[in-house]
């Protein structure tokens, strides 16, 4: 059966990371999953603005839950960060006061919020159809080592995410391994990647960076791989340059979930967009088929 | 220029004049506030946090400072430099909300201008385009996308007026 969803970009997809998206659609296509516009839709509210005012949080993200609801529709999201922040607002709602003060606020804009709307993350989709995606690998990756990177928002908190082992996690990787490619175990793996502290220290960030660094090349890892453009800003941007204290570059190759599958499910490599990447592609170009 | 934030950079020689209970009992009241006094101080939310290492106060010791209701847990850098991680309210064997109140203390901190300078630009950034960033139409174009479905930013500012985003550092 077909499945259908309205797609929730968020803002730092088509900002930055347009071949997310393009590699989503494209993989999405192949698996006959149908992706609907999200008319409307605004930021999600992410965790800068429920830092700022979690009332104003709840309204911006309670808008767009009303929206795909009142259209009948459930929603996935690429992006840790929207997955996040409408899963949470989902399950803060489920609070009557606060549901109310919310529906107050949306009422202005004839929409009400009742709690129907489902949230999935593409990679809960996408384990949902593993059998099929393993039929589908055509062009295997055999020697990509990967530091997956899973972020914080799509296990915890596991009562609200509801999708992985917080601990453990490992449906993920599972996927990446149809491909051929290894999912190596390193010791910064479920650690935060120290996106979120940008705006009120990137020196903070860095520091956070450089250690995940530092690990996934002790791990033997010949590239990242994430599932969240927030995550993927620090290891496709941020990374740029980044060295350790003996001068030695912290760089590795830094992919989408999206595009392994898609490489590996033989699928046009312009819409994988791996033009796009930041960091050099060089290292891993044989194992790709670049 | 000194930042608004983080300047409460030591226990060392403070005095504390009064606990408030009214403080914890506000900080209780907030989402996942409600059982924040359940706190026993085993600090496994420290062990787990990817900042501790980083940060003056650590986070057992702002579940510490609110059980005691010492406001001066909004001057901590624990506070805004939390990434939101979710490791400690994963972890916390008292299953308290440790996250969840940290970012009602931060709802607290803005209100009073004890935050990021970057905060204010993005509430700015939200209320004037309903987004953090734009659209970046050349990849769109390369890649074959479509244009990202529009907003009409009458809306959300509509909402963002009924919840005073830009007016909730007025009288501070």
């Amino acid at each position: 059966m077909t499945q259908s969803y309205e797609v929730f970009l968020g803002c730092a997809i088509p900002s930055r990371f347009n071949n997310y998206e393009s590699s989503m659609r494209v993989v999405a296509k192949e698996l006959g999953i149908e992706l609907i516009d999200f008319d409307g839709a605004s930021c999600c509210g992410t965790v800068v603005l429920k830092s700022i005012d979690e009332h104003s949080w709840l309204s911006m993200s309670g808008r767009n839950l009303a929206l795909a609801e009142q259209r009948g529709h459930d929603i996935v999201t690429p992006c840790n960060g929207c997955f996040g922040s409408l899963k949470d607002t989902a399950h803060v709602l489920h609070d009557k006061k606060q549901r109310k003060a919310v529906n107050k606020v949306l009422s202005s804009l004839g929409l009400e919020y009742t709690g129907k709307v489902k949230i999935r993350h593409f990679a809960e989709v996408l384990y949902d159809l593993k059998d099929e995606i393993a039929k589908k690998i055509v062009k295997p990756l055999d020697g990509l080592k990967v530091a997956f990177h899973p972020g914080c928002h799509l296990i915890r908190p596991s009562n609200v995410a509801g999708f992985d082992d917080p601990e453990l996690p490992n449906k993920v990787d599972e996927l990446l391994e149809l491909t051929g490619a290894k999912s190596v175990p390193w010791g910064l793996k479920l650690k935060c990647c120290g996106s979120p502290l940008l705006i009120a220290s990137e020196d903070v960030a860095t520091e956070i960076l450089r250690e995940k660094m530092k690990s996934a090349k002790e791990a033997g890892a010949n590239c990242v791989v994430t599932n969240c453009p927030a995550c993927h800003t620090q290891f496709d941007v941020q990374a740029i340059g980044l060295k350790d204290e003996n001068d030695e570059s912290l760089e590795l190759p830094a992919l989408f979930i999206t595009q392994i599958l898609g490489a590996a499910m033989g699928l046009d490599s312009e819409q994988i967009g791996f033009e796009l990447n930041r960091v050099s592609l060089d290292p891993i170009n044989d194992i790709l088929g670049l | 220029m000194t930042e608004s934030w983080g300047q409460f950079k030591s226990f060392e020689g403070k005095k504390f004049k009064a606990l408030d209970s009214e403080f914890t009992a506000k900080v209780s009241k907030l989402i996942g506030g409600e059982d924040l006094t359940a706190c026993f101080q085993c600090a496994k939310c420290s062990a787990g946090c990817p900042v501790s290492d980083k940060v003056n106060i650590q986070i057992h010791e702002v579940m510490r400072m609110l059980v005691f209701g010492l406001k001066e847990v909004l001057q901590t850098d624990m506070v805004w430099l939390c990434t939101t991680c979710y490791t400690c309210q994963e972890r916390c064997p008292q299953g308290i909300d440790i996250t969840d109140i940290l970012f009602g203390l931060k709802n607290m901190a803005y209100k009073r201008g004890i935050t990021p300078s970057g905060y204010v630009t993005s509430a700015k950034a939200l209320y004037d385009i309903g987004k953090l960033y734009s659209p970046t139409e050349w990849e769109r174009e390369d890649l074959g996308l479509d244009d990202v479905p529009e907003l009409d930013v009458s809306e959300t500012k509509k909402m963002l007026d009924k919840t005073k985003l830009l007016k909730l550092q007025e009288g501070m």
